[in-house]
């Protein structure tokens, strides 16, 4: 009895699972139409000011109204999720590669390599991640490629570890040992057989990683360190339309949150499929 | 005994993260482009000026002695003195940390009983659709960022119903607060301060709700996930089949296990509402001690530079020390 109600619980979690990815799915396929046909989805420009309209309520030629400078909300919002999504994407690919790279190395050759590495790992994480991207991106100062930057850098020690890990029991096992008695050389066996193995929680964690990044990206462009205006990113539009929404006006600053909303939600909903998928598998 | 020995040694570990830390911070202010002094100067400062500025400041020395220097102020206390505003570093903090502390610390306490009571209630009920309402909601809560979600509950509690004070300072200034510890709420209880303390809560509320929201989330998550596993473990099984009662069964059995885990996430969460907390107080102008970091990251200010990251890194690696202590007196097997 015990174990029919545990065959249907996994079953229903598996399907709750793949609504969950579903779901994400269909949310990134309607950003991903976002951000290619946003041109055609607009009539303003991101940047085009509009002169007879400064914080024009949403309706007529605005769908969504306009902003303090006299630019298309809508417009606005559609051509950020290419900033946004990209500089969030190429983060956490940035991230991924190297800290896969470091914790494969550091993992697999063990010894002072490993310690130096793990030792600079702590100072890492003696502080929330958003408070050092914070703090690097204040010092280095903003722009695409500084913050694509900064926040593959905060991102990247979890990967290292996380590969760390797993090289470190995969190194131990059978087929590894095997290999190497046959002759293939330490890089081969290191790239053909370890790698591959070691990064399935890393396809896990990244989608919600991506969802993570975003928001990190928002949130310093919202104190002033991130994309400049006049650049459409959502962060910075909530910014300017913050000062609004003490006089009630909000259509400057509630859809670009929404949007970012929408589309991390997307990730993490695609994420927490993954994970549950991965867990239900392993029980 | 044990439990000593557990610390000290955890303490020592400690001591070479945070040197790294100081030096870290130290040489990488230093090196990265921006100069506090042109900030506090103006447009029409000269070279002279300038290079007087920075004598007064200890600018103009060597690296080594200027670190020997800012090290040796540490073990006195001596956090030394701003750039921007020339008062001293240490009693600047004072004042910010106590408002952080207070929205911080309350935000996480709700959070958590929040947390615990939904979490093995979700678990109880798991794969049912309350359960996925409630994830489903956690994935939401996740998802939001803190600071528009902080704007959109300005936007109904202020302008739209105008329940709640304007986001503009911690407490209504007619009501002539006298300043002890800096988190008001607890200023108001001990002075008696009826008034203050009302006001206090009312312009609390709104910033604890934002925060409260995003952390409830990941706290949620493993809440249920440890009660989902203790309800499938052996031991709560038997617990069960030997009909135990419902209360006795929840008390004593499912909530002390599924709690065993807390307190290490619950330090992971603290340090993720540091973060979130820079963005709440800079939605509310909190004037707390994450807007006055930022301000001295962004003119450069040295000392406060320094000052605020290794208080951060220090609050942040002890809270994660009194969380493993914790959890090893919930679980002796830790102590081993």
């Amino acid at each position: 009895m015990a174990e029919a109600s545990g065959v249907r619980e996994a079953g229903a979690d598996r399907r709750f699972a793949s609504s969950l990815i579903t779901v994400g799915s269909v949310i990134l396929a309607v950003v991903a139409v976002a951000v290619l046909f946003a041109p055609l989805l607009s009539s303003w420009g991101p940047e085009e000011i509009d002169p007879l309209a400064s914080l024009a309520p949403p309706g007529g030629a605005h769908p969504l109204g306009t902003d303090l400078n006299g630019m298309d909300v809508w417009s606005r919002v559609l051509h950020a999720a290419r900033l946004d999504v990209g500089i969030a994407v190429a983060a956490v690919a940035l991230a991924v590669v190297a800290g896969s790279l470091v914790g494969l190395v550091a993992g697999y050759r063990g010894g002072w390599a490993d310690d130096v590495l793990m030792r600079v790992l702590d100072v890492f994480q003696a502080f929330p991640t958003f408070i050092l991207a914070l703090a690097v991106a204040a010092l280095l100062g903003g722009g695409t490629a500084n913050l694509v930057a900064v926040i593959a850098l905060v991102n990247a020690p979890a990967y290292a570890r996380l590969v760390r890990a797993e090289v470190r029991s995969i190194r131990e096992l059978p087929f590894v040992e095997a290999s190497l008695t046959s002759g293939s050389s330490f890089w081969g066996v290191l790239w053909r057989h370890v790698l591959p193995n070691s990064l399935t929680p890393v396809r896990v964690i990244a989608p919600l990683n991506c969802g993570w990044a975003m928001l990190t990206l928002a949130g310093l462009s919202f104190l002033g360190l991130g994309v400049p205006l006049p650049t459409a990113e959502w962060g910075a539009m909530i910014s300017l339309g913050s000062g609004d929404v003490v006089a009630g006006r909000w259509w400057t600053s509630v859809p670009p949150g929404l949007f970012l909303l929408i589309c991390v939600l997307g990730f993490s909903l695609l994420g927490e499929g993954l994970q549950e998928r991965a867990d239900s598998t392993r029980r | 005994m044990r439990i000593l020995r557990f610390v000290l040694r955890r303490l020592l570990q400690l001591v070479p993260v945070l040197l790294g830390v100081v030096v870290l911070t130290f040489l990488l202010v230093r090196v990265l482009p921006g100069d506090p002094i042109r900030t506090i100067l103006g447009p029409n400062a000269t070279e002279a000026d300038a290079a007087a500025a920075r004598a007064r400041f200890g600018l103009d020395r060597p690296l080594w002695q200027q670190f020997l220097d800012y090290v040796g102020g540490l073990f006195t206390g001596d956090f030394g003195t701003s750039i921007q505003s020339g008062a001293p570093v240490g009693s600047e903090m004072a004042l910010r940390v106590g408002p952080t502390m207070e929205l911080v610390v309350i935000a996480l306490a709700v959070a958590l009983v929040l947390a615990v009571v939904l979490g093995i209630w979700s678990a109880r009920h798991a794969g049912r659709f309350g359960d996925h309402t409630v994830r489903v909601a956690a994935l939401i809560g996740n998802s939001v960022p803190e600071f528009w979600l902080g704007l959109v509950l300005v936007l109904v509690g202020y302008s739209v119903l105008g329940w709640f004070p304007a986001p503009s300072g911690r407490v209504d200034p007619d009501t002539e607060l006298s300043l002890i510890t800096g988190a008001d709420l607890l200023d108001a209880a001990l002075t008696a301060n009826g008034p203050a303390f009302v006001s206090a809560l009312e312009h609390l509320a709104l910033p604890v709700a934002t925060l409260v929201i995003v952390i409830v989330a990941p706290l949620l998550r493993s809440v249920r996930a440890s009660a989902l596993e203790v309800l499938a473990s052996e031991a709560y099984t038997a617990a069960a089949a030997h009909g135990l009662k419902g209360r006795l069964l929840l008390r004593g059995y499912l909530v002390r296990a599924t709690l065993v885990r807390l307190p290490a996430l619950a330090a992971l969460v603290f340090g993720f509402s540091i973060g979130s907390t820079v963005l709440v107080e800079y939605v509310f102008s909190w004037q707390g001690f994450g807007q006055w970091a930022l301000r001295g990251l962004l003119y450069r200010d040295y000392p406060v530079v320094q000052a605020s990251v290794l208080v951060i890194a220090l609050f942040y690696v002890v809270v994660f020390l009194i969380a493993d202590v914790v959890h090893a007196i919930l679980d002796p097997r830790v102590r081993i």
